[in-house]
């Protein structure tokens, strides 16, 4: 009896400990993840994505082919796209609704492939990308001028079906958009079955920081999708050009990283810290104990 | 003896579950950021820590089951658990430190400021033109023609050329949007739209136009009245 009570004494403290622990280690694991998960970058529906990451292939990158079959191992990111209805002229229903993306690099160079369904294939078909340049943040309609925050320009990669190739532009509000005088940006299109494949390529670094975007691996950043439905109606007027165009939301781009296994050594360092502090703290209890 | 733990446990929980789950339902609070609760709970624990170390009666209350535990004196059936932490302990600095290292999957999180402070010259504007039914049938029209295709002809965020953006367009019938608003505020993020916000407000975000280079102001004002009704809110007015 006398036994049972001292051993009670001892075991319920003990138990206690180790609820305190696993309660711990319950309450800030899921806490710390919690940490993690991007407040408000989820976009309305959780069907639809936010960022396009472009995966580093070995070999080369299929620039001149939008059909390669490489391209299915490029996780694909959707995309909605709205009518041109925040500046004028305005459109109030544009062709193209959703915007399919998918993204591969080589460690040099970076290709963009936009996919989208449109009825009829036209010589005025046109597609575009868009980026912030350099650290200044920039407005997704053409870079206008914001009035508390100072903005940057926008690059702009434009291609059209009739010219068949890729225009590397810049704006810093509207009317302002020009072409480069140094181009960068190779594009090529193919249509088929009512949709079209649009690719475009550019080295991931450029010399030219003032109006290229510049690709880090690893990094994020943004991206914005614009595409025009070239068809004429019955007067001969093209039914989307200039500002007339779907449009979408700056979303996130990111070419990843070659593999990277640091964290595992710092995980083990850590590991082998804990483990001597542990070593440590219980022989000098134990010493503490005997004296 | 035996409850020398207890209280300590009792209270680290009890501060937790209020930190999380009383706080934010008081009126005028928040959730906390779990980063704060984190910092909340390391104070309550070393606080603990250093109220039990005051007095050597209750440090060996508190200590002594601790050093016990980890010694293994005389821990019997016990041992197991006892290596089990000495072996979850060391594996979670290391869990840990492979997170804080490791290259994030996710685009950056952004917290976007809502409804950020307006630009002082707006402050206690009023509506400069009568409320009649006439007035507030004219603001509809225009709301009918500039603002449906982005916020609804149901004032309920939308509207036809609604989906592609990111902010999405406001909802006025959410009793969280104009409702918690002055007339004012809603002047100014008519008249200077998206580009007008603040650099917390992400102006480069917004596909809210700036509505000063196309309206007059006078339509500007007869729009809010036209909004607020067809919504069915009133504005926020400061008692
Ligand atoms: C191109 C789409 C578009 C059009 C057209 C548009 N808005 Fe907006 N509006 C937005 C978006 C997106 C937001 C949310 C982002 C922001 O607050 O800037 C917004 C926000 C607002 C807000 C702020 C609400 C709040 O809770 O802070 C008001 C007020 C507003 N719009 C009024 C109008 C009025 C009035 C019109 C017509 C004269 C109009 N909008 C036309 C897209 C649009």
């Amino acid at each position: 009896m006398k036994f049972m009570k001292h051993g009670l004494s001892r075991i319920v403290p003990n138990i206690v400990v180790g609820v305190w622990l696993t309660m711990g280690l319950l309450i800030v694991q899921p806490v710390l993840a919690e940490e993690k998960a991007p407040a408000s970058a989820e976009p309305e529906s959780a069907s639809e994505s936010n960022a396009v990451s472009a995966p580093l292939v070995k070999g080369g990158l299929p620039a001149d082919d939008p059909t390669a079959a490489v391209w299915n191992s490029a996780p694909q990111a959707k995309f909605p796209m709205s009518p041109q209805v925040h500046w004028p002229n305005r459109i109030l229903d544009a062709t193209v609704k959703d915007l399919s993306v998918r993204a591969l690099h080589d460690g040099t160079n970076v290709a963009i492939l936009l996919e989208y369904a449109d009825p009829t294939e036209d010589a005025d078909d046109a597609a575009a990308i868009e980026f912030m340049v350099g650290d200044k943040k920039a407005h997704f309609a053409h870079g206008q001028p914001m009035l508390q925050v100072e903005g940057g320009p926008v690059n702009i990669w434009f291609w059209r079906n009739k010219d068949a190739k890729g225009v590397d532009m810049n704006a810093m509000g509207f009317g302002t958009l020009k072409t480069q005088e140094h181009q960068d940006v190779k594009a090529k299109g193919a249509y088929s079955n009512g949709t079209w494949k649009v690719v475009f390529t550019r080295p991931l670094e450029t010399g030219h920081l003032e109006e290229d975007t510049q690709i880090p691996m690893g990094g994020f950043i943004n991206i914005a999708f614009a595409v025009w439905d070239g068809k004429k109606d019955v007067s001969g007027a093209v039914k989307e050009k200039g500002s007339q165009k779907a449009v979408s939301s700056w979303w996130n781009f990111r070419a990843e990283a070659p593999p990277n296994y640091t964290g595992y050594y710092y995980a083990a360092i850590a590991v082998g810290l804990a483990l001597g502090f542990q070593f440590v703290l219980i022989r000098n209890l134990k010493k503490g104990n005997r004296a | 003896m035996k409850g020398a733990l207890v209280t300590p446990v009792i209270v680290t929980v009890v501060v937790y579950l209020f930190c999380k789950f009383i706080v934010p339902i008081i009126p005028g609070s928040a959730p906390l950021p779990s980063s704060v609760i984190i910092l909340y709970m390391m104070l309550t624990i070393s606080g603990i820590g250093i109220f039990y170390t005051l007095s050597k009666e209750s440090k060996d209350a508190f200590w002594g089951p601790i050093e016990r535990f980890l010694t293994g004196d005389g821990l019997g059936g016990m041992q197991a658990l006892r290596y089990g932490v000495l072996i979850l302990f060391p594996l979670l600095v290391g869990w840990q430190t492979y997170n804080s290292t490791a290259v994030s999957d996710q685009p950056p999180g952004e917290n976007r400021t809502i409804h950020p402070a307006p630009p002082g010259e707006y402050a206690g504007l009023s509506n400069p033109v009568a409320k009649t039914p006439d007035a507030i049938q004219q603001g509809k029209g225009f709301y009918a023609a500039y603002c449906s295709p982005c916020h609804g002809g149901n004032f309920d965020g939308k509207g036809p050329a609604a989906r592609g953006f990111n902010p999405p367009p406001a909802n006025f019938a959410d009793p969280t949007t104009i409702a918690m608003l002055q007339e004012s505020y809603l002047f100014w993020r008519i008249k200077k739209g998206g580009v007008g916000l603040p650099i917390e407000g992400m102006p480069w975000k917004s596909a809210m136009p700036r509505w000063e280079v196309e309206l007059p102001d006078e339509w500007i004002w007869k729009i809010i009245m036209g909004e607020y009704d067809g919504a069915h809110q009133s504005p926020r007015t400061w008692e």
